[in-house]
């Protein structure tokens, strides 16, 4: 008889196995559903291969779509890794083009050393607010910050939606509503890479960012309160950690992360306030992150699949016949089989012999 | 005569450690067989194959002589195999009568009271438990819970009943009257396998059988063994069991507690007016039974809870409703009772651990890191001083058997705390040997001018330990007593809320 028995030590060739055979399977299944659409499916991985990596255009374009999903990635690690289940990045990265366009009104006119600084750190004050609020229900209240956060997410981008329409920041050509902002001016783009259009240097913003949470975590006091609360809450209190502070701290960090995705979207790519280009930001982070194991590098790797998913799925649409809805779908495969292989990952698989 | 149960070349492995090791075992009927280990001697992996929780990997238990199946708790009450847990499973808000007959009812949708009811209060009578069938499970003492956990088996027509430490939380008298009712279960031929620690009742057993890392080292008949010899055989070496107190006196007053009062969640009172000190070279030791406000005093002293009245002085400042932090700074060190969620994370390492609560420390930062090999050598140094097995100080703690992660506790306290200490259930749990390592730490700590806060529900760790007792029943302290002048049958008489009688 097979049986399952959980492991006392993982092993890392265990790991490795188990993870490599669910993006085999994640592979199969999508490889069935592209069959079941129709569609010719080593023509349509070709192309979602060549728009991903296939040229530095295509590069540019990956590391753009993955710059917003590892930062509301990171935003899930710092979080999570608390066991404090934030839902909120969505609304954060909303609250962080706010901000930021509102910062982008006030500092307007001052250079840019002085002027993007000062945007994104409006941005990140957006994302904050709106997290401070979810961890003073938590800690004043016991609201919990599931949900908490999930209604904060409507009110951010409900207010969005109203400031863009009929509110002060909707754009109008005449009578028409386009549901966005007016263009920002040229000097509140962010200044590009490489002498290329599309790439921004924001793209830069989550690899720096990733790095100083793996340090933060590993390395500081801060960290270590931080993995402490995710596992033995109770232990830390009695050892003098202050949960509510620390609980406030990591709602902070987390929410600053996510408004960061939401600002860097505002001045690298549409240059004008949309909830399109933000919308399911948040969410696909908390995948992101997931899949990332909840660790900061993981959660790069992982930024950088999805990021070229979306990217190579623009390429992919050209080819016609392959449902938008694809790229979702991939993630949602990815997302349940990663999941599965993390448990797999922990056991072992035993031979028992029965008497 | 044929045994009533017999377990033959029992092996079972877990994640390749094994549990119980060609394991040979039998039960008479009529007998109590006391099964006696230190912990992790693999004593509750035999019941729970014998009940049927895990299926051994290789062996074949035999009841009445006849070969059978137990892969399920099922089948081992089919095969009239009952099991008392040390933590009851009882639905607090049912009735005696409703705890027992729900989910054990065997055939049918109706539940049948009146025919339960009636089988029941013959039980009750033949061997003389005396318990309302329609009280509500939360108005009865733990004690008598324990009876309707028991009345639960015999209603299931157990003829062989594993007992798993029974008296753990039971007072002296209790425990007496449970030992009385086990007498009475043998005399109608029940068997008896009783798993416990403590030597006075394997005592009480026709056989015993010791447990050492999984196997059987001896089945011998009680009467014809001394609690030394089982020691010796369980341990595998000589344990001087009195460890040697010298005479000191108690120098300046470092804790005074007046009027502690304190409330619990639905507003009930779970320390009422409390009052007691300790001075520097003194253990003041807290008796009492599990549950009658030894958490919550220890709670309140080390700062988690609030307390609604009263004051608490360290060192003359008054220190009630301080935060956790703030008594730390202050040189209070805490051994919580629960040691892997209080203590303890058990996913950090034993050197994390050993940090835990001063990880901002400027002595384990460098900068706004912090310092991994200061930390590190101080676990090295910890592991080698404190005797904790571990393979490194990279080992995470909840890896690590109860002895030595409380050696982790009891390293990271004493290395942070000055002045005193407050140690709630220190021993509770571990092995004779590491008993006696943390008492010998305890008077270690006394002989160094600690003042000492000691909780105990083993009155032998108070009468060696503490300088005084005080007694807790029902939230307040019914007396404190000199152990030199007091027997531990008066002690009980105050753990069951009896007051001092005349005795100043």
């Amino acid at each position: 008889m097979i049986q399952f028995e959980r492991r006392t030590e993982t092993s890392g060739v265990w790991t490795t196995i188990s993870f490599a055979v669910a993006s085999l399977a994640g592979l199969a299944a999508t490889a069935v559903l592209l069959a079941s659409t129709g569609a010719d499916v080593l023509q349509v991985f070709g192309a979602l291969v060549k728009g991903a990596v296939g040229s530095p255009k295509a590069l540019a374009t990956t590391l753009v779509k993955a710059t917003p999903l590892i930062l509301t990635g990171l935003a899930t690690v710092v979080a999570f890794r608390a066991q404090i289940w934030s839902i909120g990045q969505e609304g954060q990265v909303f609250a962080g083009a706010m901000g930021g366009y509102l910062g982008a009104q006030l500092l307007a006119g001052l250079p840019a050393l002085l002027f993007f600084p000062g945007v994104l750190a409006f941005g990140i004050a957006g994302g904050m607010a709106v997290a401070w609020l979810s961890a003073l229900l938590r800690n004043r209240f016991g609201v919990n910050e599931i949900i908490s956060t999930v209604m904060l997410n409507y009110l951010a981008v409900y207010l969005l939606s109203w400031l863009l329409q009929g509110g002060p920041w909707g754009e109008t050509g005449g009578t028409i509503s386009y549901h966005q902002s007016p263009m920002l001016p040229d000097a509140a783009f962010l200044p590009a890479l490489m002498g290329s259009s599309r790439l921004h240097a924001g793209v830069l913003l989550p690899f720096l960012a990733a790095a100083i949470c793996a340090l933060v975590m590993a390395r500081t006091p801060l960290g270590f309160e931080i993995r402490g609360l995710g596992y033995n809450p109770e232990a830390l209190r009695h050892k003098g950690v202050n949960i509510g502070r620390t609980v406030t701290l990591i709602m902070l960090s987390s929410g600053a992360l996510a408004a960061l995705a939401g600002a860097i979207e505002l001045f690298g790519v549409t240059h004008r306030l949309r909830a399109d280009n933000l919308i399911g930001l948040g969410y696909a982070g908390i995948i992101v992150g997931m899949i990332g194991g909840l660790s900061a590098w993981g959660t790069v790797l992982a930024g950088l699949f999805f990021g070229a998913l979306a990217s190579g799925a623009v390429y992919m649409r050209v080819l016609g016949d392959v449902p938008a809805a694809l790229v979702p779908a991939i993630q949602g495969i990815t997302l349940f089989l990663f999941l599965c292989a993390g448990v797999l990952a922990r056991y072992r698989i035993v031979r028992v012999v029965v008497q | 005569m044929t045994t009533a149960l017999r377990v033959e070349g029992l092996t079972k492995r877990f994640a390749g450690m094994i549990a119980n090791d060609d394991v040979n075992f039998d039960l008479l009927p009529g007998e109590i067989h006391c099964l006696f280990g230190e912990n992790g001697a693999g004593k509750s992996t035999l019941s729970s194959c014998i009940f049927g929780f895990y299926r051994p990997d290789r062996g074949q238990i035999f009841v009445s002589g006849e070969p059978v199946h137990v892969g399920s708790p099922i089948d081992a009450i089919r095969h009239g195999i009952g099991m008392v847990h040390q933590h009851f499973v009882l639905v607090p808000e049912f009735t005696v009568l409703e705890n027992i007959i729900v989910g054990t009812q065997r055939s049918g949708i109706g539940l049948k009271a009146a025919d339960a009811r009636k089988k029941l209060s013959r039980i009750c009578e033949s061997y003389g438990i005396v318990v309302d069938l329609d009280a509500y499970v939360w108005q009865l003492p733990v004690g008598r819970q324990q009876w309707v956990e028991i009345l639960k088996a015999l209603y299931l027509d157990a003829r062989i009943l594993i007992l798993d430490e029974p008296t753990a939380v039971l007072t002296p008298g209790e425990s007496r009257i449970l030992f009385n009712i086990i007498g009475e279960m043998c005399a109608r031929g029940l068997s008896i396998i009783l798993i416990t620690h403590k030597l006075a009742e394997v005592m009480q057993s026709n056989r015993v059988t010791v447990l050492r890392k999984g196997r059987v080292v001896a089945t011998l008949k009680t009467s014809e063994t001394s609690p030394d010899e089982l020691v010796r055989l369980m341990v595998g070496r000589d344990v001087s069991f009195s460890v040697a107190k010298p005479a000191l006196a108690p120098g300046e007053e470092v804790l005074a507690v007046e009027g502690l009062t304190a409330r619990g969640h639905w507003g009930e009172t779970v320390l009422n007016n409390i009052s007691f000190s300790v001075a520097r070279h003194e253990i003041l030791g807290i008796a009492g039974v599990a549950g009658n406000g030894q958490k919550e005093l220890f709670e309140v002293l080390c700062g988690v809870r609030k307390p609604d009245a009263g004051a608490i002085r360290l060192r003359g400042e008054d220190v009630a409703g301080l935060t956790p932090r703030a008594l730390m700074d202050r040189g209070v060190g805490h051994i919580p009772d629960d040691r892997f969620r209080e203590g303890l994370v058990p996913e950090f390492s034993i050197a994390e651990n050993l940090v835990l609560g001063w990880q901002r420390s400027p002595k384990y930062r460098t900068g706004l890191m912090m310092d991994r090999r200061a930390i590190a050598d101080l676990a090295r140094d910890m592991i080698a001083q404190y005797q904790i097995a571990a393979r490194d100080e990279t080992v995470a703690a909840g890896k690590l058997s109860g002895g030595n992660a409380q050696k982790v506790i009891i390293a990271r306290e004493f290395l942070h705390a000055s002045g005193l200490i407050l140690a709630n259930q220190p021993t509770r749990g571990l092995d004779v040997g590491v008993i006696e390592y943390v008492q010998r730490q305890l008077l270690k700590k006394r002989g160094e001018g600690f003042a000492i806060v000691l909780a105990s529900e083993e009155l032998s760790d108070l009468f060696s330990l503490a300088d005084r007792i005080a007694v807790m029943f029902k939230g307040e302290i019914m007396g404190i007593v000199d152990p030199r002048t007091t027997t531990i049958a008066e002690v009980g008489v105050l753990m069951a809320g009896g007051r001092e009688g005349g005795r100043s």
